[in-house]
């Protein structure tokens, strides 16, 4: 038995002798490593990343070594940095292809762009990744995302319709023909960057769309119509506050909250919906925007605030009257 | 007689030793493969254009709160610094008794709102939700007392995005932490459901964290250092592993993500055990592979946060002795995993793994120290041998800390560099000043296990010196 534990310590010892040795003096390493200033690149070092760049590891060290040799080209803006994420773009390594569309949208360039629409279009990487990589190149790439629009896969025409977010004088009218989409992911996505739009035809596309049977795509109509027709659209977004789905109610709510005091008169008339759902949403809504606090304050006994908390139950009596109250004394205290 | 007995269960003592030993250096290693991997990776991240990007997931933070009056405000301060670019703040008041609310109310200007809310968890009586009017991304929800799995169900109620992330209310947050952990979610959100990374320990979490990076200063009070190893080496030695293969069994209650509609699958967290967060975990797996699904929890390698570590030998050992109860209450009523190929590797590798190096060791210890005292006593073992077996296995506990110590260097460059020197002096120490009091906890834990005692004992928060 001594022998075993002579043999375990004979291994232990110097293990944690190295280990410690390799933390302290690792750290000391990369402390002055830090201060060091990075140059530009040096012929045989950029020799020596294009041949990693170019590999085709099969561990993970020599994958993430092939993923810094991408990156580090592409900063120093090296003429083989072009050549070598193309390719790798398409590695089937997701981890490859997500460091390469990072390192073009470093670079910015029009040919990075290039590449990364053009993988918008194959697929060939993640399209999640590439769109947010084009989205921080705005506003360069946006007239390259209009032809897209028309693009016969549906995921390149979701992103062409999402990408057109920040652009709001572009593809007006190819996105009004894409709420009618066969895919709801479109219909929505259309929806939901016409809700950043103005016009009567955006609003009327936007309005169209409230009764879709998909139901996120009646989530971004409540939001969009509630952007671009404003109070106006009140009265046809209140149904939705009886929707089945929960998450359409609370875009309804959200859009509702949205148009302040001018949604009032739309929501009064919800407040005797024989759905609950309806009547509490309508209630909650009165509160947020303020009339309930102004009813509280100025009119504690209106019939019409006894409608509401009918309506909303007795928390959100109890709510609005505790403001009410600290409303008082904060009046009474600003007055003394 | 007595000899041989005595000796048969030095030998078996031994021998779980050994193995021990073997799987943890083995766990060592797959650990080693996957931090350097999540550390290239989250170098190569772009988190500048996933912190402004409308493509990030949004998430809902929900924090539970229980008498935190001292520290409630620095970690909601923490929670709304996140760099994110859509996350709302859940603070659930879980019947404080003493003025958290009060101090929240306070400090955020809190007014009482009603809000119609999805009920899909159960939970005890929510008694007012409360909007803040210096920050609209703050709720905080008073309720009736009911424990931590219950506030949590309360606040996934309210919360309003698809990912939910549960955080402890006397923890302090990197502002990075959120982004750190969601950067996989955002790759491939039909797979990953659940996340969660490295935390560490420290007396008072507000002065560690407010110090620069590279110069976090390390609290050397015996006590804390030792936490600090613990923690590192639980992260680096064994989550990361069981991340790696694929048996990540235990989503810390101080930071874990998860996609909601799975906890709105499994019922949410059950206010039935000692602690919810391990036994979710495990029921969020079984749910997972029973079914045949493709899904990850993942550990991550970023420190995310900083929390409180009991700086009295009372107030760790009331810690770690419900942390054993939980594991063994989890580890019991999800048996039916336990060499199970059909949960692959968690029936085969992960419950198993709990089992023997978790629920089994205050066993083997007590008869351990029994056996080897006893024949100590009766000249059956040579005092020698003894002395020199104690101090081989001091050193292989400290070689595998340095090694935990390695990789969290490698991946945060956080500490001083005189830091991390001590640090390493001390792991040889751990065998003989700290893990006494953790094989001490971990008994009465097993005790209490075996009486049925699920009692949640809160330890009283750490004094602190000065403001910082």
């Amino acid at each position: 038995m001594l022998r075993v534990a002579i043999f375990v310590l004979a291994l232990a010892l110097p293990a944690w002798i190295g280990l410690s040795l390799l933390v302290v003096l690792g750290r000391a390493r990369y402390d002055r490593g830090q201060e060091v200033r990075v140059g530009d690149l040096r012929s045989h070092e950029a020799a020596r990343l294009i041949q990693r760049g170019r590999g085709r590891p099969r561990t993970d060290w020599g994958r993430w070594r092939r993923v810094a040799a991408l990156a580090r080209l592409a900063r120093a803006h090296h003429p083989a940095a072009s050549q070598l994420l193309h390719p790798a773009l398409a590695d089937p390594d997701p981890r490859i292809a997500s460091a390469a569309i990072r390192s073009l949208g470093d670079l910015g360039d029009g040919w990075a762009i290039d590449i990364l629409i053009s993988a918008l279009r194959d697929g060939s990487a993640p399209r999640s990744r590439i769109a947010a990589q084009l989205e921080r190149l705005a506003p360069v790439p946006g007239p390259r995302f209009v032809p897209l629009l028309r693009h016969p896969h549906p995921a390149v025409r979701f992103w062409a319709a999402t990408l057109l977010g920040p652009y709001p004088e572009l593809g007006r009218e190819s996105l009004i023909a894409l709420t009618w989409d066969s895919d709801p992911n479109v219909r929505a996505a259309a929806v939901e960057t016409l809700g950043s739009r103005s016009g009567n035809a955006v609003g009327a596309a936007t309005l169209a769309r409230l009764d879709d049977p998909a139901w996120f795509v009646r989530v971004h109509a409540a939001r969009a119509a509630g952007h671009v027709v404003g109070a106006e659209a009140a009265p046809s977004i209140t149904p939705l506050l009886a929707d089945r789905q929960w998450w359409v109610r609370t875009a309804a709510k959200d859009a509702l909250r949205g148009m302040g005091s001018d949604a009032v008169p739309a929501l009064l008339a919800v407040l005797g919906h024989p759905d609950a759902f309806a009547r509490n949403g309508a209630a909650e809504v009165l509160q947020d925007v303020g009339f309930v606090d102004t009813l509280a304050f100025e009119q504690p006994s209106s019939p019409l605030l006894e409608r509401i908390y009918e309506a909303g139950g007795e928390r959100l009596r109890e709510a609005a009257q505790s403001r009410a109250a600290r409303h008082a004394s904060r009046r009474t205290e600003r007055a003394a | 007689m007595t000899g041989d007995i005595l000796g048969i269960v030095v030998l078996v003592c031994l021998a779980y030793l050994l193995l021990t030993t073997f799987v943890y250096v083995a766990l060592v290693v797959v650990g080693a493969i996957e931090s350097t991997v999540r550390r290239q990776e989250s170098r190569s991240e772009d988190y500048a254009t996933l912190a402004s990007s409308r493509f990030t997931i949004p998430v809902s933070v929900i924090a539970a709160a229980y008498d935190e009056e001292p520290v409630i405000v620095s970690t909601v301060e923490t929670l709304l610094a996140f760099d994110y670019p859509e996350h709302e703040v859940i603070v659930v008041n879980d019947g404080s008794s003493d003025g958290t609310l009060e101090r929240l109310r306070e400090v955020y200007e809190l007014e009482p709102y009603e809000v119609f809310v999805r009920r899909v968890f159960e939970s005890a009586d929510v008694r007012a939700i409360y909007r803040s009017a210096i920050h609209p991304n703050l709720i905080v929800v008073d309720k009736a007392n009911g424990g931590k799995a219950d506030a949590w169900n309360a606040g996934l109620n309210v919360a309003r995005y698809r990912y939910v992330c549960g955080v402890d209310a006397d923890t302090l947050f990197d502002p990075k932490a959120l982004l750190k952990g969601m950067r996989l979610v955002v790759q491939d959100p039909g797979r990953v459901i659940g996340v969660t990374s490295h935390l560490n320990t420290a007396r008072e979490p507000e002065r560690a964290i407010a110090a620069p990076p590279g110069r976090r200063p390390i609290d050397f009070k015996p006590l804390i250092a030792f936490q600090h190893l613990d923690f590192v080496r639980a992260f680096f030695n064994n989550r990361i592993a069981w991340s790696r293969l694929r048996f990540m069994l235990c989503s810390p209650g101080a930071f874990q993500i998860w996609r909601r509609d799975v906890l709105e699958e499994v019922g949410g967290y059950s206010r039935s055990f000692t602690c919810e967060d391990i036994e979710v975990t495990f029921r969020i797996h079984e749910r997972f592979l029973r079914e045949g699904r493709d899904y990850e929890i993942l550990c991550l390698t970023d420190n995310v946060a900083t929390t409180e570590g009991p700086d009295t030998i009372r107030k760790l050992v009331s810690q770690r002795e419900r942390w054993q109860r939980v594991i063994n209450e989890t580890v019991w009523h999800y048996r039916r995993m336990w060499f199970n190929p059909r949960y692959k590797a968690v029936g085969m590798l992960g419950a198993p793994f709990y089992l023997i190096t978790e629920v089994l060791a205050p066993v083997f210890e007590l008869f351990a120290i029994a056996a080897l005292g006893l024949s100590l006593a009766l000249g059956l073992f040579d005092p020698l041998t003894f002395a020199v077996m104690l101090v081989a296995i001091a050193f292989t506990n400290a070689a595998l800390t340095a090694s935990a110590v390695l990789f969290d260097d490698l991946q945060s460059r956080t500490y001083r560099k005189r830091d991390l020197a001590r640090l390493l002096l001390l792991a040889p120490l751990d065998l003989v000043l700290y893990r006494p009091i953790i094989f001490w906890a971990r008994v009465k834990g097993s005790w209490r296990f075996l009486c049925g005692d699920k009692a949640w004992h809160k330890f009283e928060r750490n004094t602190r010196e000065a403001p910082v």
